[in-house]
């Protein structure tokens, strides 16, 4: 019998594999990006995203996306709302199960906490209820107040980007996790951290206070795997390809949105050929500090 | 100093003029006039507000300059900030915000003061325009003391009678009582800002009402750019353009890199 205590750490290749066609995922801030591009290159299909921004707007572009459970898909860049996402919506490509963010962490709170739903009260009086049928408007028992029901949202699992964790899953955040990404550990079957750096469990027992996410269920060494977006303590967001992006996806020809998703996202067979393609100096040159 | 002035810069003098000493002011993305207000405001009569973009909460009463622009999620262009509401929450304290203030836009905004950032359409399903989403929109609405509604147009498409969809509940359908009938504790959007003028909300209706034309805007303009119609008092004000001091500062300790006046 093997007695030694198993690690957890897997490639990008084989965590994204954990994603199946039909799932709901998480994704949280910063960006884990390297795992998004391998489920974009793996061709998942028809998955429910807990996500905002420009990683839900990569997936929907790349035809992963069947739902979208989104409080913001606001991107900038010339886009006030980003491309794909409002495509898909706009064609009924996609399904939207409209929150916000008060709703959304009610949620993944309900989810974690095993409850059939939390009470939130942004909301009421807002089109919410009637644009999303799961959220019910009803009465406290209590106090007779209106207030909206939320259900739980259960993300099959969680994907996330941290700075450190240890080869048991012991996660630690540099300058503290994105406001959503506890809620969505939480909340999820299981979660996949991507990190930039793997640390000794030595060090992890040091200091077990900066542990913020006590076991993860798989580590992936990812370095530079948020880009383009911004790693906190490690490099800052990449706005020139950020530009890239939005201008491929916003300029409403296939053809240039096909090129990038097969140039960053479907090509480069992990993250070490990306960050060979994005190269060394541009990487460089988003040092944080 | 060139006292000639953009529009933009009148909103955030306007802004800023009615923000009080003490008050916490949240600034959410892409809202250049709103952060330059409260940056103003913070610099001008306000050493005790706590400025919150994003996720980063800070004072900096003491610095000469707090140049434009800042976001919470990048640390090394946040240095300004005391502590970030981004470690694992956001909305987890939203009792006793009376002295919160923020600011709201939206693709539709209407009468009574409901705006709309989900999307444009009589078929949710087939949106003929989708918006970005309500962000936090609902949640601050419903609890901070007071917000403003600043837009960057003022057309009969933004200002409508009635919001296709609401993400944030302003007066309802009007009446003083619209949002306490909701038991919504927050006291609700206290003006309108657009480049043409200042609008207010009636005290009983909490219809939309004009409080003051921008300096060389005239009445019937604002009525022709308005999808609705506005409460209009027996005297209209103009509104007060910016003191040169206020430019001053604005320019040279604020938006040093002239962002309100492009």
């Amino acid at each position: 019998m093997n007695s030694a205590r198993r690690t957890r750490i897997v490639d990008e290749l084989e965590a994204a594999e954990w994603i199946q066609s039909g799932m709901t995922i998480a994704i949280g801030q910063p960006t884990p990006m390297a795992l998004v591009r391998q489920i974009i290159r793996r061709g998942v299909r028809d998955l429910t995203v807990v996500d905002a921004g420009f990683s839900l707007d990569l997936l929907i572009a790349a035809g992963c996306v069947r739902k979208v459970v989104s409080y913001y898909a606001g991107g900038g860049f010339g886009y006030p709302v980003t491309p794909a996402f409002r495509r898909a919506a706009e064609r009924g490509a996609i399904e939207v199960w409209e929150c916000e963010e008060g709703i959304l962490c009610a949620g993944l709170q309900a989810a974690a906490q095993a409850l059939p739903f939390l009470p939130w009260r942004g909301g009421v009086g807002t089109s919410l209820p009637e644009v999303n049928p799961d959220l019910k408007v009803f009465t406290d028992p209590i106090s007779g107040e209106t207030l909206i029901a939320v259900p739980p949202i259960k993300p099959d699992v969680a994907i996330l980007h941290a700075a450190h964790a240890d080869p048991y899953g012991n996660v630690q955040h540099l300058g503290g996790p994105g406001w959503i990404d506890l809620f969505m550990y939480r909340a999820a079957d299981r979660t996949i951290v991507q990190v930039e750096k793997i640390i000794a469990n030595e060090e992890v027992r040091a200091d077990a206070w900066r542990t913020t996410i006590a076991g993860a269920d798989a580590v992936v060494r990812a370095p530079y795997g948020a880009h383009p977006f911004y790693s906190r303590g490690y490099y800052i967001q990449d706005n020139d390809h950020l530009r890239e992006y939005a201008e491929a996806a916003g300029a409403g020809e296939e053809g240039r949105l096909r090129a990038y998703l097969e140039r960053y996202c479907r090509e480069p067979a992990s993250l070490g050929d990306y960050l060979e393609r994005i190269g060394i100096k541009r990487l460089l040159a988003l040092h944080e500090y | 100093m060139d006292t000639t002035y953009t529009v933009q810069e009148l909103m955030a003098v306007v802004l800023a003029r009615e923000l009080n000493d003490g008050e916490v002011l949240r600034v959410g993305v892409a809202s250049p006039v709103p952060e330059a207000a409260v940056r103003l405001a913070h610099l001008m009569h306000g050493p005790n507000m706590e400025l919150v973009f994003l996720g980063a909460r800070m004072n900096v009463a003491h610095l000469a300059s707090v140049p434009m622009p800042a976001y919470g999620w990048d640390r090394r262009v946040v240095r300004w900030a005391e502590s970030y509401s981004d470690t694992g929450h956001r909305f987890d304290r939203v009792k006793d915000w009376s002295n919160h203030v923020f600011f709201i836009g939206g693709v539709q905004v209407d009468a009574y003061g409901n705006t709309n950032l989900i999307g444009i359409g009589e078929d949710y399903r087939r949106l003929r325009f989708r918006g970005p989403g309500s962000v936090g929109t609902p949640t601050l609405s419903t609890h901070v003391g007071r917000y403003y509604i600043v837009l960057n147009n003022h057309t009969p498409r933004v200002l409508v009678e009635r919001c296709d969809y609401v993400s944030a509940f302003g007066w309802g359908r009007g009446g003083a009582d619209a949002r306490r009938k909701l038991g919504l504790p927050g006291g609700g959007p206290r003006l309108c800002v657009t480049p043409l003028c200042v609008m207010d909300f009636a005290e009983e209706s909490r219809r939309m009402r004009l409080r003051s034309l921008h300096p060389g805007v005239t009445l019937e303009a604002v009525k022709a750019a308005t999808g609705f119609e506005l409460v209009i008092p027996s005297a209209v004000a103009t509104t007060a353009a910016p003191s040169a001091a206020e430019l001053e500062a604005l320019r040279t300790r604020v938006d040093i890199e002239g962002r309100l006046r492009r």
